[in-house]
């Protein structure tokens, strides 16, 4: 409306299009001239009727910009009204207590009516007032008597009073709750019934408190049925809606004149402060002093005008509202005051306001109007999707961190779908049911899938009063031949996972990863940027290719995977980041394929460091079973040959899917049962006496106190597919079983055939470590009866030669006889000379 | 207006108007039409597939743009490119006590006064762009459909009041002219006319409206649909929209006035579509096109096992002699010439067959393959042949984007129609580095390849879009950054060039765009063979894996497909097998 503050040509730019761009929210107005109180307060005991009873005046805004008398114009003079009354105001006409909301100041005898229909002025207000006074929470309906306490709305009223806010929140849930026919009427004839509203908060608040002089608006939120910005139409027009979307533009703030002040060019008399009306300002052709009266004199005095804020923002819907081959759809949103920079671009909002329409003019000059109308929404209220919460919980610092709760903020549960979703969980396949959905294209690998399902849910994160954390999320690691769809579930896996980034290992830098310091190009000043993991935080983090990673990207995993952190100590920048997040990741072996001979570790060259910190690590080996091949075949076949709709049924769509594990993650929050610690104590024992071969001192370790942790996530997540608070014993059962297939997979000693967690751990077997031993001692023995002290050396291949003349059962490498004879160097026993000779010392 | 009919081609508003009043006689509320048909439609659908209009209906080009008369009816062949949202719009009004109505039209015809009678209606906008890549030869021959003289250009110009008189001399000049069958030279001259006639108009008057200033060879139109469901028309879709040509020429005045608005903060993208640039184009009618609508002839014959066998035999000659005599190359380019992604299931998209013919390098493309790009463009409606090079990777802006100072959608190399066809030649490609504009091209081109999807660039997010384009890849190498689906050595004898008779083309044509939508099935024994073949070769090669079979399958579906039959029988089942067995040769 930058023509407006330009010497207002009456023809010209105050009737521009966007005139009617004015909410009904009135801006915020201090106090006016006491002088001015008087006179508009007649008028607004008046207005009732020439704003409701007027049809003309009312309708007539579908129809031109220029004849646009939009009914929130004149609620402005309201809310100027409503800040009138001073206490120094004697005119008495201070609105009576209000009792029984009986007593408001209605002049007419007859009943006004909102134009075109039956709904009486008066009842409104009433209804109004009732609810204001008289709803109460639920919460308040327990406390003993209602009477005690105050009405919500009373309650948030004295508040913001407290607070000197310039607007009261109205969940609409509540005015449904206890007016049905009020919410109707609010919904279907909003800028009436809010006008209202409005005038009711006026009355009441120097009831409360006399010296309170602001004007407060009402702000409508949370309706019952929120619009999808597809279906908006005709009929929407002049309805309060509620839509959910994305901004995608903001523009910049807008100055809207409100008042304008207009000086004499010849006598320099100052002119009574005009307010906008329709859109318009009208400028005096005739100075108002008596004594100069000269004609076209009068000038806009800029800097004693009023203005306040405006902005138009774009709306696009959110992609998942998008239907398949369409395009996002958007809508323009007009802010004003408070609203202004609510949002940015990238938010997600839910945005409650008035579905407007306004007519476009054919020229700026004429006066035709073309047969087309634009559309925005004049906002009431903006709830950004909750990401306060989640920042809200992040602070709490003696929260105990419900893993990932609050994660999903965005997907809003309503009770049907909740409802639906317990009946699903009641299922009592359940368990395999969400299996057999995972990624259903990707057949057999059952139990791999079920550690993903797991990884999915988590388990519950635990922070001790000491500070002592406890992750809930389940790592996993997929080793395997290539060709083995590793890659296609990890990418189903970032589909489904609620947040997540998807990297690769071969193109990411520890820096990509974690989080790394940059220099502000504008204003210098160094910025943390935050790589895939911190982005991750509270999802899950799926790197691809992990073994091609380079080592310093690696080992900035550890913390990340243990301690769930993020540390940074660069340019004065000493940050700890969270990065509560799942790793799921990938791996080739070194060779093309597994070798199955070797350690999980040989076959990867992962360092054991790392390798411990996943709770699962499955090897998808390509066995060449005819059986897994036939099916394949036939799977192919079908997905070629057949009706794709009935290859799969009995899936859980991906939606569903996700709904469920949200659901799951926000609300459920096992705890072990008693029996199930009982059965876990006892499995892990079991598991621990494994490593004991009775009457034999070789010492296997096969469980370490990782395995007990990872036992409890896996245990926790399995009840949480249920639906369970309690992890019950079967859950424990199955959590074992699940770490033992992983574990027999990539931890089993191919030489004995037992699990070793030491191959995990530190990459060699106890039976290799038994070994090696043997041949040490084998080695010393050699040394003491060939050589003496000071005596002369002898070379290594001789010593072999020995050795195997020795021990003729064993095959012993030249490689693992240096390894013996650095350990005895080490000893101090033997001295390497000439590289490849052998020295007693 | 009364009497015979409606004058549907010349008049549609005016039919449009009659059924109206027509409606509104038989004592119809305007408001509770609520933007519905009251029959205008009908009778226009009446008009043109009962009465046989369609063909008397001029095709709306870059062409013919230059003599078709506004108001009048049109027909537009493209390819939604982009979905502007909704428009609401005074769908009807009380001039005096009579209803008037503004459907299909975008000035009111009658004076409007602001009354609170007025009925808002809803309607969709759509840009449309021809469909990328699109073949001389699709085009029906617009031109020999003569449009009628206006005998009424009395009734033309009362529609057109508003009109300035240049533009009727303008008009009146041009019934002279279309009385006339059209040879070449005349159109030439008639073009000349036109432009020198331009040349005088325009210094004349700022508002002159005639001679839309278009782009030669591509004429975008912006389509107004009413009363559909959304979910008919996606984007990327072919359609054939028959409605009236508009244009209003105070459009273009509105341009000025849109800036003091909010800060530059641009409410109208119609903004971006001056009317002298973009036609509109209020739809009455609107079908999808598949390939088949575009041949010349429409497919007359049933696909005869015998002339199907025919047209293939000579198809495979074709290919055969134009890839130097290499007779595998020519069995893959066929199937893969046939190849469409018919169904998905999760993210596969099973039936593409993408072809890479490796061992071409700089010198032998000239040689084989500029006039395979020919072949192509003469066999297939949708083509476009692309140099992959580093630079290209680098500055190529391959995915649509959303750009959202414009509010629009920016098309992108890969924003193609279904069925479009791809040539990439890789030989120029060089050592070199990729900024991030390229990885994520080079991505692109793999999504593309793999998944048979592009990624549309929403700025805070990306939305996948479906596609269906066969791409062919020329390279000295086996391509990585697009993995295709079959790679084969390239092993050309002799450089042949084949001639070709139009007839031969048009059967060829024919032969591809109608077997590919054949139904196809396997019975149940053919099953259990394929199943056991695919068993004992994975026992056999351990490396086969479900792409190696997706692959086996497809093309043994297009192998019998190419036959004209409907299942997979042994015969062609072995025959994919061998094409393989020779393929597995030379990769050696």
């Amino acid at each position: 409306m930058a023509s407006d503050s330009t010497p207002v040509d009456v023809n010209n730019g105050p009737s521009s299009p966007d005139d009617s761009f004015s909410s009904p929210i009135g801006n915020t107005l201090s106090s006016s001239p006491a002088g001015a109180s008087r006179q508009r307060r007649r008028r607004r005991s008046t207005t009732p009727s020439s704003e409701f009873a007027t049809p003309r005046a009312n309708r007539s805004r579908f129809s031109g910009s220029e004849t646009t008398p939009t009914p929130s114009r004149t609620r402005r003079a309201n809310g100027q009204n409503g800040a009138a009354p001073t206490p120094s105001s004697t005119d008495g006409d201070v609105p009576p207590s209000s009792e029984g909301g009986d007593g408001y100041d209605m002049d007419e005898d007859r009943p006004t009516f909102v134009w075109g229909t039956n709904i009486s002025v008066n009842d409104v207000k009433v209804a109004i007032v009732r609810f204001l006074k008289n709803f109460r929470d639920e919460s308040q309906w327990n406390t003993e008597s209602e009477y005690l306490t105050e009405g919500k709305y009373i309650e948030a009223i004295k508040r913001v009073i407290e607070m000197e806010e310039g607007s009261l929140d109205v969940d609409a849930r509540n005015v449904f709750d206890y007016d049905s026919d009020l919410y109707a009427k609010m919904v279907r004839y909003p800028l009436e019934v809010l006008a209202i509203f409005d005038i009711v908060l006026m009355e009441m608040l120097p009831v409360i408190n006399p010296l309170f002089e602001k004007h407060i608006q009402t702000r409508i939120y949370n309706l019952k049925t929120s619009t999808s910005m597809r279906n908006l139409n005709p009929s929407d027009i002049e309805r309060m809606v509620s839509l959910k979307g994305m901004i995608i533009r903001s523009s910049s703030i807008i100055p809207e004149i409100r008042e304008a002040i207009f000086r004499c060019l010849v006598c320099g008399y100052y002119s009574d402060p005009l307010p906008v009306e329709k859109g318009r300002i009208t400028e005096p052709t005739i100075c108002l002093k008596e004594e100069c009266q000269a004609r076209n004199s009068m000038t806009l005095v800029h800097n004693r005008c009023r203005f306040t804020d405006k902005q138009i923002v774009r709306l696009q819907e959110t992609p998942d509202e998008i239907p398949e081959g369409g395009t996002p759809h958007t809508v323009s949103l007009l802010m004003h005051d408070k609203l202004v920079d609510a949002g940015k671009p990238g938010d997600r909002i839910e945005v409650t306001g008035i579905y407007r329409a306004m007519t476009v003019r054919v020229g700026p000059t004429q006066r035709t109007v073309k047969s087309l109308f634009k559309t925005y929404i004049d906002c009431l209220h903006i709830k950004k999707s909750d990401k306060s919460r989640m920042l809200a919980e992040d602070q709490n610092p003696v929260e105990v961190d419900n893993s990932v709760a609050g994660h999903l903020d965005e997907i809003v549960f309503d009770e049907k779908k909740v409802e639906q979703l317990k009946e699903l969980a009641k299922q009592p396949d359940i368990y395999d049911r969400l299996t057999r959905s995972l990624a259903p294209n990707i057949w057999e690998l059952d139990d791999v899938k079920k550690g993903l399902l797991c990884q999915i849910f988590g388990g519950n994160a635990l922070k001790l009063p000491s500070g002592a954390r406890f992750r809930g999320d389940i790592n996993i690691l997929l080793v395997g031949d290539p060709g083995t769809s590793k890659s296609q579930l990890l990418q189903y896996i970032h589909k489904l996972a609620p947040r997540g980034i998807y990297t690769s290992g071969r193109g990411s830098s520890a820096v990509g990863l974690t989080a790394y310091v940059a220099k502000d190009p504008e204003t210098g000043e160094t910025v943390l940027e935050s790589g895939a993991l911190v982005l991750s935080d509270r999802g899950i983090c799926c790197i691809d290719e992990f073994d091609k990673m380079s080592d310093s990207a690696r080992s900035m995993l550890h913390e990340v995977m243990e301690q769930q952190t993020v540390s940074i100590a660069k340019a004065g920048i000493i940050a700890s980041l969270n990065a509560r997040t799942s790793v799921l990741a990938c791996a080739n072996p070194s060779g093309s394929r597994y070798n199955p001979r070797l350690s999980v570790i040989d076959n990867i060259h992962l360092p054991p460091t790392l390798l411990s910190r996943f709770d699962l690590i499955y090897l998808l080996l390509d066995k060449a079973d005819e059986h897994t091949d036939r099916r394949l075949a036939k799977h192919i076949v079908a997905l070629h040959f057949e009706n794709p709709e009935t290859i799969q049924q009995d899936v859980l769509d991906l939606a569903t899917l996700t709904a469920y594990v949200g659901y799951a993650r926000k609300h459920i929050h096992p705890q072990l049962s008693d029996e199930a610690a009982e059965e876990l104590t006892r499995g892990y024992v079991e598991l621990r006496r494994r490593g004991n071969f009775p009457g034999s001192s070789k010492k296997v370790i096969t469980a370490t106190p990782r395995q007990i942790e990872s036992l409890i996530r896996l245990s926790e997540a399995l009840a949480r597919i249920r639906f369970s608070e309690w992890v019950e014993k079967h859950d424990v059962v199955e959590a074992f079983r699940l770490l033992e297939v992983a574990m027999q997979q990539s931890a089993t000693d191919h030489s004995t055939g037992t699990i070793d967690m030491d191959l995990i751990t530190t990459g060699i077997s106890a039976s290799e470590r038994m070994r090696r031993e043997s041949l040490v001692s084998a080695a010393r023995n050699i040394i003491l009866e060939k050589l003496q002290l000071g005596g002369p050396s002898m070379r290594l291949l001789e010593l072999l030669e020995e050795l195997k003349a020795q021990s003729s059962g064993n095959e012993v490498h030249l490689n693992d006889l240096r390894t013996a004879i650095t350990t005895l160097a080490s000893e101090g026993f033997v001295a390497f000379v000439h590289g490849d000779s052998v020295k007693r010392i | 207006m009364v009497g015979l009919a409606y004058d549907c081609l010349a008049n549609p508003l005016g039919a449009v108007r009659s059924t109206f009043e027509k409606a509104i006689a038989s004592g119809s509320d305007p408001a509770s039409f609520d933007g519905r048909d009251w029959g205008a439609v009908d009778l226009f659908r009446h008009f043109l597939f009962e009465d046989d209009g369609l063909t008397q209906v001029p095709i709306l080009n870059s062409a013919t743009i230059r003599w078709v008369q506004p108001n009048t009816l049109v027909r537009f062949r493209g390819m939604i490119q982009d979905m502007l949202g909704n428009e609401f719009y005074v769908g009807a009004y009380k001039d005096g006590s009579v209803w008037r109505t503004n459907k299909f039209t975008d000035v009111p015809q009658f004076p409007m006064d602001t009354s609170p009678d007025m009925q808002l209606w809803e309607r969709r906008m759509l840009y449309c762009i021809p469909v990328p890549g699109q073949n001389s030869w699709t085009e029906s021959p617009s031109e020999a459909v003569m449009y009628r003289s206006m005998n009424s250009a009395t009734q033309q110009r009362e529609k057109r009041q508003r009109l300035d008189v240049e533009a009727t001399d303008n008009m009146d000049c041009n019934v002279s002219d279309e009385g006339v069958e059209c040879s070449p030279a005349k159109k030439l001259k008639e073009d000349g006319h036109l432009q020198s006639q331009e040349s005088i108009t325009e210094g004349t008057s700022s508002s002159m409206i005639m001679g839309p200033d278009v782009n030669r060879d591509s004429l975008p139109c912006l389509i107004k649909i009413y009363d559909c469901p959304e979910s008919d028309l996606k984007l990327n879709e072919v359609f054939e929209f028959v409605g009236v040509f508009t244009f209003d020429p105070e459009f273009k005045v509105d341009k000025d006035e849109c800036d003091d608005f909010a800060n530059g903060f641009s409410e109208d993208v119609l903004v971006h579509f001056p009317p002298n640039k973009v036609p509109r184009l209020h739809c009455f009618i609107h079908r999808k096109l598949a390939v088949h609508d575009f041949l010349p002839r429409s497919p007359t014959v049933e696909p005869k096992p015998n002339l199907v066998k025919e047209i293939r035999e000579a198809l495979l000659r074709h290919l055969t002699a134009i890839l130097g005599n290499d007779g595998v190359a020519a069995h893959f380019m066929l199937l893969h010439l046939l190849s469409t992604v018919y169904s998905r299931v999760e993210t596969v998209a099973v039936g593409k067959l993408s072809l890479n013919l490796t061992c071409f390098s700089k010198e032998s493309v000239p040689v084989f393959g500029s006039p395979l790009c020919l072949a192509m463009k003469n066999l297939l409606p949708f083509t476009q042949c692309i140099s992959l090079t580093v630079d290209y990777l680098n500055t190529a802006s391959l995915a649509p984007r959303k750009d959202y100072e414009t509010n629009r959608l920016i098309t992108g190399a890969l924003q193609l129609a279904e069925g479009s066809h791809l040539i990439f030649d890789e030989t120029h490609l060089e050592a070199g580095t990729l900024n991030s504009v390229g990885v994520e091209n080079a991505r692109v081109l793999k999504t593309l390849m793999e998944l048979q999807k592009v990624e549309y660039d929403f700025k805070f997010y990306k939305l996948d879009m479906a596609a269906d384009v066969k791409m062919l890849i020329l390279s000295e190498g086996k391509s990585n950054i697009l993995p295709a689906d079959i790679v084969l050595p390239f092993h050309p004898a002799s450089v042949g060039s084949s001639e070709v008779a139009a007839e031969a083309l048009e059967a060829w044509r024919w032969y591809l765009a109608t077997l590919r939508s054949l139904p196809h099935s396997i019975e149940p024994e053919m099953q259990k063979v394929i199943e056991n073949d695919l068993v004992a070769a994975r026992q056999e090669d351990r490396k086969l894996g479900t792409q190696d079979f997706s692959r086996l399958l497809t093309m043994g579906r297009l192998m019998s497909m190419s036959f004209g039959e409907t299942s997979l029988s042994l015969e062609h089942w072995q025959m994919v097998k061998e094409l393989e067995r020779l393929r597995k040769e030379r990769l050696k």
